[in-house]
Protein backbone atom coordinates (compact mmCIF):
# COMPACT_ATOMS: atom_id res chain seq x y z
CA UNK A 1 0.00 0.00 0.00
CA UNK A 2 2.51 2.47 1.35
CA UNK A 3 5.51 3.29 -0.93
CA UNK A 4 8.70 1.31 0.84
CA UNK A 5 10.72 3.45 2.69
CA UNK A 6 14.20 2.79 3.14
CA UNK A 7 16.05 1.04 6.09
CA UNK A 8 18.23 2.94 8.30
CA UNK A 9 15.44 6.33 8.76
CA UNK A 10 15.65 7.51 11.99
CA UNK A 11 12.42 7.77 14.13
CA UNK A 12 11.78 10.92 13.94
CA UNK A 13 12.16 10.64 10.11
CA UNK A 14 10.03 7.75 9.70
CA UNK A 15 7.51 9.66 11.47
CA UNK A 16 7.68 12.65 9.32
CA UNK A 17 7.22 10.38 6.31
CA UNK A 18 4.49 8.51 7.90
CA UNK A 19 2.58 12.16 8.53
CA UNK A 20 3.18 13.08 5.15
CA UNK A 21 1.82 9.88 3.51
CA UNK A 22 -1.19 9.87 5.33
CA UNK A 23 -2.04 13.57 4.42
CA UNK A 24 -1.02 12.91 0.83
CA UNK A 25 -3.18 9.63 0.48
CA UNK A 26 -5.20 9.32 3.43
CA UNK A 27 -6.43 5.50 2.53
CA UNK A 28 -6.24 5.88 -1.04
CA UNK A 29 -3.54 4.07 -3.12
CA UNK A 30 -2.52 7.44 -4.74
CA UNK A 31 -3.00 10.80 -3.38
CA UNK A 32 -2.67 14.30 -5.39
CA UNK A 33 -0.36 15.07 -7.76
CA UNK A 34 1.59 17.65 -6.06
CA UNK A 35 1.28 16.28 -2.65
CA UNK A 36 2.65 12.94 -4.12
CA UNK A 37 6.00 15.08 -5.69
CA UNK A 38 6.52 15.94 -2.27
CA UNK A 39 6.55 12.79 -0.75
CA UNK A 40 8.62 11.27 -3.75
CA UNK A 41 11.28 14.29 -2.59
CA UNK A 42 11.32 13.06 0.62
CA UNK A 43 13.92 10.55 0.29
CA UNK A 44 16.07 13.31 -0.99
CA UNK A 45 16.57 15.19 3.06
CA UNK A 46 19.22 14.74 5.20
CA UNK A 47 19.00 14.31 8.28
CA UNK A 48 15.95 14.43 11.00
CA UNK A 49 15.86 18.37 10.81
CA UNK A 50 15.77 18.74 7.39
CA UNK A 51 13.31 16.17 6.97
CA UNK A 52 10.31 17.28 9.19
CA UNK A 53 10.58 20.96 7.70
CA UNK A 54 10.15 18.74 4.39
CA UNK A 55 7.15 17.01 5.80
CA UNK A 56 5.97 20.30 7.17
CA UNK A 57 5.67 21.82 3.60
CA UNK A 58 4.46 19.09 1.90
CA UNK A 59 1.34 19.02 4.09
CA UNK A 60 0.66 23.01 3.59
CA UNK A 61 1.05 21.71 -0.51
CA UNK A 62 -1.47 19.25 0.22
CA UNK A 63 -3.69 21.66 2.14
CA UNK A 64 -2.90 23.74 -0.99
CA UNK A 65 -3.94 21.20 -3.34
CA UNK A 66 -6.97 20.30 -1.59
CA UNK A 67 -8.62 23.71 -1.68
CA UNK A 68 -7.14 23.81 -5.11
CA UNK A 69 -9.19 20.93 -6.38
CA UNK A 70 -12.00 22.52 -3.66
CA UNK A 71 -12.29 25.56 -6.16
CA UNK A 72 -12.88 23.43 -9.56
CA UNK A 73 -16.06 21.60 -8.04
CA UNK A 74 -19.19 22.69 -9.66
CA UNK A 75 -20.33 25.42 -8.32
CA UNK A 76 -23.81 24.33 -6.97
CA UNK A 77 -21.85 21.75 -5.29
CA UNK A 78 -19.36 24.05 -4.16
CA UNK A 79 -22.07 26.01 -2.88
CA UNK A 80 -23.42 23.32 -1.12
CA UNK A 81 -20.83 22.17 0.87
CA UNK A 82 -20.78 25.84 2.17
CA UNK A 83 -23.81 26.00 2.92
CA UNK A 84 -23.78 22.72 4.72
CA UNK A 85 -21.16 23.65 6.87
CA UNK A 86 -22.23 27.09 8.01
CA UNK A 87 -25.24 25.44 8.96
CA UNK A 88 -24.53 22.88 10.76
CA UNK A 89 -21.76 24.88 12.92
CA UNK A 90 -24.57 28.28 13.32
CA UNK A 91 -26.96 24.82 14.58
CA UNK A 92 -24.52 23.49 17.12
CA UNK A 93 -23.80 27.51 17.56
CA UNK A 94 -27.51 28.26 18.15
CA UNK A 95 -28.03 24.99 20.51
CA UNK A 96 -25.04 26.23 22.63
CA UNK A 97 -25.85 29.43 23.01
CA UNK A 98 -29.67 29.23 23.98
CA UNK A 99 -28.87 26.51 26.20
CA UNK A 100 -25.87 28.42 27.84
CA UNK A 101 -26.02 31.89 27.36
CA UNK A 102 -28.27 33.83 26.18
CA UNK A 103 -31.80 32.94 25.23
CA UNK A 104 -35.33 34.49 24.51
CA UNK A 105 -37.98 33.86 27.38
CA UNK A 106 -41.83 33.88 26.60
CA UNK A 107 -44.28 35.53 29.46
CA UNK A 108 -47.22 32.69 29.51
CA UNK A 109 -49.13 34.22 33.21
CA UNK A 110 -49.74 37.92 34.19
CA UNK A 111 -48.29 37.54 37.75
CA UNK A 112 -45.44 40.03 36.85
CA UNK A 113 -47.57 42.55 35.63
CA UNK A 114 -47.51 45.70 34.80
CA UNK A 115 -43.92 45.45 34.41
CA UNK A 116 -44.35 42.29 32.26
CA UNK A 117 -47.47 41.32 30.22
CA UNK A 118 -48.57 37.81 28.80
CA UNK A 119 -46.80 37.31 25.65
CA UNK A 120 -44.23 39.41 26.12
CA UNK A 121 -40.88 38.36 25.03
CA UNK A 122 -37.75 39.19 27.33
CA UNK A 123 -34.09 38.34 26.96
CA UNK A 124 -32.80 35.59 29.45
CA UNK A 125 -28.86 36.12 30.61
CA UNK A 126 -27.77 32.88 31.30
CA UNK A 127 -24.41 32.97 32.41
CA UNK A 128 -23.17 36.58 34.02
CA UNK A 129 -25.38 36.28 36.78
CA UNK A 130 -23.77 33.37 38.05
CA UNK A 131 -20.65 35.19 38.01
CA UNK A 132 -21.54 38.34 39.31
CA UNK A 133 -24.48 37.26 41.57
CA UNK A 134 -27.86 38.50 41.99
CA UNK A 135 -29.11 41.47 43.41
CA UNK A 136 -32.33 42.33 44.93
CA UNK A 137 -34.99 43.93 42.49
CA UNK A 138 -33.41 41.49 39.84
CA UNK A 139 -35.87 39.43 37.85
CA UNK A 140 -35.40 35.55 37.73
CA UNK A 141 -36.36 32.46 35.76
CA UNK A 142 -35.98 29.56 37.76
CA UNK A 143 -37.60 26.28 37.69
CA UNK A 144 -39.97 24.62 40.26
CA UNK A 145 -43.54 22.58 40.26
CA UNK A 146 -46.02 25.11 41.68
CA UNK A 147 -47.89 22.41 43.18
CA UNK A 148 -46.60 18.96 44.65
CA UNK A 149 -45.96 16.18 42.04
CA UNK A 150 -46.55 18.79 39.22
CA UNK A 151 -44.20 18.96 36.65
CA UNK A 152 -41.41 21.53 36.96
CA UNK A 153 -41.90 24.92 34.99
CA UNK A 154 -40.01 27.80 34.63
CA UNK A 155 -41.55 30.48 36.67
CA UNK A 156 -40.15 34.39 36.74
CA UNK A 157 -39.98 36.14 39.49
CA UNK A 158 -38.32 39.63 41.26
CA UNK A 159 -35.75 38.63 44.17
CA UNK A 160 -36.76 40.73 47.13
CA UNK A 161 -34.59 38.92 49.85
CA UNK A 162 -31.43 37.46 49.25
CA UNK A 163 -29.93 35.02 52.10
CA UNK A 164 -29.97 36.51 55.51
CA UNK A 165 -32.59 39.24 54.83
CA UNK A 166 -35.66 39.30 57.33
CA UNK A 167 -38.85 39.85 55.34
CA UNK A 168 -42.19 40.45 56.91
CA UNK A 169 -45.20 42.25 55.90
CA UNK A 170 -47.03 45.26 57.55
CA UNK A 171 -49.89 47.62 56.34
CA UNK A 172 -50.37 45.20 52.93
CA UNK A 173 -46.35 46.58 51.93
CA UNK A 174 -43.12 44.82 52.50
CA UNK A 175 -40.10 45.04 54.55
CA UNK A 176 -36.73 44.27 54.67
CA UNK A 177 -34.66 44.31 57.31
CA UNK A 178 -36.87 46.21 59.58
CA UNK A 179 -37.79 48.98 56.80
CA UNK A 180 -39.99 49.31 54.04
CA UNK A 181 -39.50 48.49 50.88
CA UNK A 182 -39.45 51.04 47.79
CA UNK A 183 -41.38 49.66 45.32
CA UNK A 184 -41.87 52.20 41.91
CA UNK A 185 -43.19 48.74 39.78
CA UNK A 186 -46.26 48.49 42.26
CA UNK A 187 -48.53 50.69 39.87
CA UNK A 188 -52.12 48.36 39.83
CA UNK A 189 -53.34 50.27 42.69
CA UNK A 190 -53.70 49.57 46.71
CA UNK A 191 -56.20 46.72 45.89
CA UNK A 192 -53.92 44.86 43.63
CA UNK A 193 -50.45 45.77 45.35
CA UNK A 194 -51.63 44.80 49.06
CA UNK A 195 -49.02 42.18 50.06
CA UNK A 196 -49.85 40.42 52.97
CA UNK A 197 -47.24 37.16 54.28
CA UNK A 198 -45.77 35.70 57.08
CA UNK A 199 -41.87 36.72 58.17
CA UNK A 200 -39.34 35.07 56.97
CA UNK A 201 -35.14 35.28 57.88
CA UNK A 202 -33.90 33.73 53.76
CA UNK A 203 -31.65 30.79 54.69
CA UNK A 204 -28.46 30.47 53.12
CA UNK A 205 -28.25 29.54 49.31
CA UNK A 206 -32.19 30.23 49.34
CA UNK A 207 -33.85 33.77 47.94
CA UNK A 208 -37.21 35.23 48.76
CA UNK A 209 -39.28 35.73 45.33
CA UNK A 210 -42.38 37.84 45.09
CA UNK A 211 -44.13 38.67 41.32
CA UNK A 212 -45.16 42.47 40.50
CA UNK A 213 -48.92 41.11 40.53
CA UNK A 214 -49.21 40.46 44.80
CA UNK A 215 -53.10 39.51 44.38
CA UNK A 216 -52.54 37.24 41.84
CA UNK A 217 -48.93 36.03 42.14
CA UNK A 218 -47.69 32.68 43.41
CA UNK A 219 -44.73 32.85 44.96
CA UNK A 220 -42.45 32.58 48.12
CA UNK A 221 -45.92 33.60 50.15
CA UNK A 222 -47.04 30.21 49.09
CA UNK A 223 -43.94 27.94 49.00
CA UNK A 224 -41.67 29.76 51.09
CA UNK A 225 -38.28 30.81 49.87
CA UNK A 226 -36.44 29.06 46.85
CA UNK A 227 -33.24 27.40 46.42
CA UNK A 228 -30.40 29.44 44.82
CA UNK A 229 -29.62 26.18 42.43
CA UNK A 230 -32.89 26.32 40.66
CA UNK A 231 -32.38 29.98 38.91
CA UNK A 232 -31.60 29.30 35.22
CA UNK A 233 -31.40 32.88 34.23
CA UNK A 234 -31.45 36.51 34.95
CA UNK A 235 -34.22 38.87 32.99
CA UNK A 236 -31.99 41.38 31.15
CA UNK A 237 -35.07 43.09 29.80
CA UNK A 238 -38.36 43.06 27.48
CA UNK A 239 -37.42 42.77 23.53
CA UNK A 240 -41.09 42.28 22.71
CA UNK A 241 -43.51 44.32 22.48
CA UNK A 242 -41.43 47.52 22.36
CA UNK A 243 -42.89 49.71 24.15
CA UNK A 244 -41.84 53.26 26.48
CA UNK B 1 0.98 50.34 -7.64
CA UNK B 2 -0.11 46.55 -7.69
CA UNK B 3 2.68 43.68 -8.22
CA UNK B 4 1.82 41.96 -11.56
CA UNK B 5 1.51 38.23 -11.02
CA UNK B 6 4.35 35.63 -10.75
CA UNK B 7 6.72 38.67 -9.09
CA UNK B 8 7.11 37.57 -5.69
CA UNK B 9 10.62 37.56 -4.80
CA UNK B 10 9.72 33.88 -3.79
CA UNK B 11 8.70 33.18 -7.67
CA UNK B 12 11.73 35.20 -9.18
CA UNK B 13 14.21 33.29 -7.45
CA UNK B 14 12.49 29.99 -8.62
CA UNK B 15 12.73 31.81 -12.02
CA UNK B 16 16.20 32.48 -11.86
CA UNK B 17 16.91 28.67 -10.95
CA UNK B 18 14.56 27.00 -14.00
CA UNK B 19 16.27 29.63 -16.61
CA UNK B 20 19.96 28.49 -15.63
CA UNK B 21 19.60 25.99 -18.04
CA UNK B 22 15.47 26.06 -19.19
CA UNK B 23 15.89 22.61 -21.18
CA UNK B 24 16.77 20.60 -18.34
CA UNK B 25 14.46 18.93 -16.13
CA UNK B 26 14.26 19.79 -12.21
CA UNK B 27 13.58 18.44 -9.20
CA UNK B 28 11.49 19.61 -6.36
CA UNK B 29 14.03 19.11 -3.44
CA UNK B 30 16.68 20.25 -6.13
CA UNK B 31 14.85 23.61 -6.66
CA UNK B 32 14.15 24.06 -2.84
CA UNK B 33 17.83 24.00 -2.35
CA UNK B 34 18.81 26.27 -5.19
CA UNK B 35 16.41 28.62 -3.63
CA UNK B 36 16.39 27.71 -0.31
CA UNK B 37 12.65 27.91 -0.56
CA UNK B 38 11.01 25.84 1.99
CA UNK B 39 8.88 23.60 -0.09
CA UNK B 40 5.55 24.69 1.33
CA UNK B 41 6.58 27.52 -0.34
CA UNK B 42 7.84 26.15 -3.41
CA UNK B 43 5.23 23.38 -4.49
CA UNK B 44 2.68 25.90 -4.40
CA UNK B 45 4.34 28.08 -6.47
CA UNK B 46 5.05 25.19 -9.01
CA UNK B 47 1.18 24.24 -8.97
CA UNK B 48 0.35 27.72 -9.73
CA UNK B 49 3.08 27.82 -13.00
CA UNK B 50 1.74 24.54 -13.78
CA UNK B 51 -1.89 25.32 -14.19
CA UNK B 52 -1.63 28.53 -16.07
CA UNK B 53 0.48 26.19 -18.13
CA UNK B 54 4.10 28.22 -17.60
CA UNK B 55 5.49 25.42 -15.98
CA UNK B 56 5.47 21.48 -17.29
CA UNK B 57 5.26 18.74 -15.11
CA UNK B 58 5.97 15.17 -15.61
CA UNK B 59 6.80 11.89 -13.69
CA UNK B 60 10.75 10.36 -14.11
CA UNK B 61 10.25 6.64 -13.28
CA UNK B 62 13.52 5.84 -11.01
CA UNK B 63 16.21 3.90 -11.81
CA UNK B 64 16.24 2.42 -8.10
CA UNK B 65 13.96 -0.09 -7.46
CA UNK B 66 11.93 0.43 -3.90
CA UNK B 67 12.14 4.10 -4.93
CA UNK B 68 8.89 6.31 -6.07
CA UNK B 69 9.05 7.53 -9.30
CA UNK B 70 10.32 11.70 -9.05
CA UNK B 71 8.43 14.74 -10.18
CA UNK B 72 9.81 17.01 -13.15
CA UNK B 73 9.98 20.23 -13.95
CA UNK B 74 10.84 22.98 -16.91
CA UNK B 75 9.35 26.03 -18.40
CA UNK B 76 7.27 25.89 -21.22
CA UNK B 77 8.36 28.71 -23.97
CA UNK B 78 5.11 30.91 -22.34
CA UNK B 79 7.22 30.38 -19.26
CA UNK B 80 10.40 31.56 -20.29
CA UNK B 81 9.10 34.60 -22.13
CA UNK B 82 7.56 35.80 -19.02
CA UNK B 83 10.17 34.26 -16.56
CA UNK B 84 12.38 36.93 -18.39
CA UNK B 85 10.34 39.51 -18.37
CA UNK B 86 9.80 39.40 -14.76
CA UNK B 87 13.60 39.10 -13.88
CA UNK B 88 13.86 42.03 -15.97
CA UNK B 89 11.39 44.28 -14.54
CA UNK B 90 12.70 43.82 -10.99
CA UNK B 91 13.56 46.87 -9.16
CA UNK B 92 17.15 48.04 -9.61
CA UNK B 93 17.68 46.99 -5.52
CA UNK B 94 16.81 43.39 -6.22
CA UNK B 95 18.97 43.40 -9.17
CA UNK B 96 20.55 39.75 -9.85
CA UNK B 97 23.87 38.71 -8.80
CA UNK B 98 24.65 37.16 -11.75
CA UNK B 99 24.62 39.95 -14.79
CA UNK B 100 24.85 40.16 -17.50
CA UNK B 101 21.70 39.48 -20.59
CA UNK B 102 19.97 36.41 -20.80
CA UNK B 103 21.06 34.39 -24.01
CA UNK B 104 18.64 33.88 -26.19
CA UNK B 105 19.34 30.54 -27.14
CA UNK B 106 17.27 29.89 -23.79
CA UNK B 107 14.09 30.37 -24.73
CA UNK B 108 14.88 28.43 -28.22
CA UNK B 109 15.96 25.51 -25.71
CA UNK B 110 12.50 25.72 -23.27
CA UNK B 111 10.21 25.57 -26.66
CA UNK B 112 10.91 21.66 -26.73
Amino acid sequence: MTAPVRVRESALRRVAYAVLARAVRGRRERGGEWGEAALAEFGETRGDWEAVRWAAGGLRTVWRERRRRARELPRPLRFARGTVLVLVVGLLAGVVVSRYVMSVGYIPSGSMEPTLQISDRVLLDRITFRATGLRRGDLVAFTKAIEPGARAHTNLKRVIGLPGDTIECRDGRVWRDGSPLDEPYLTLGPEEDRTDCSPVTVPEHQLYLLGDHRIVSIDSREYGTVDEDTVEARVVGRIWPIRD
Amino acid sequence: MPRPPHASPQTLRLFEALLADPARWRYGYELSKETALASGTLYPILMRLSEQRLLETGWEPSEEPGRPPRHIYRLTADGVTLAEQRLAARRPAEAPRRAGPIPQTRTAGGAA
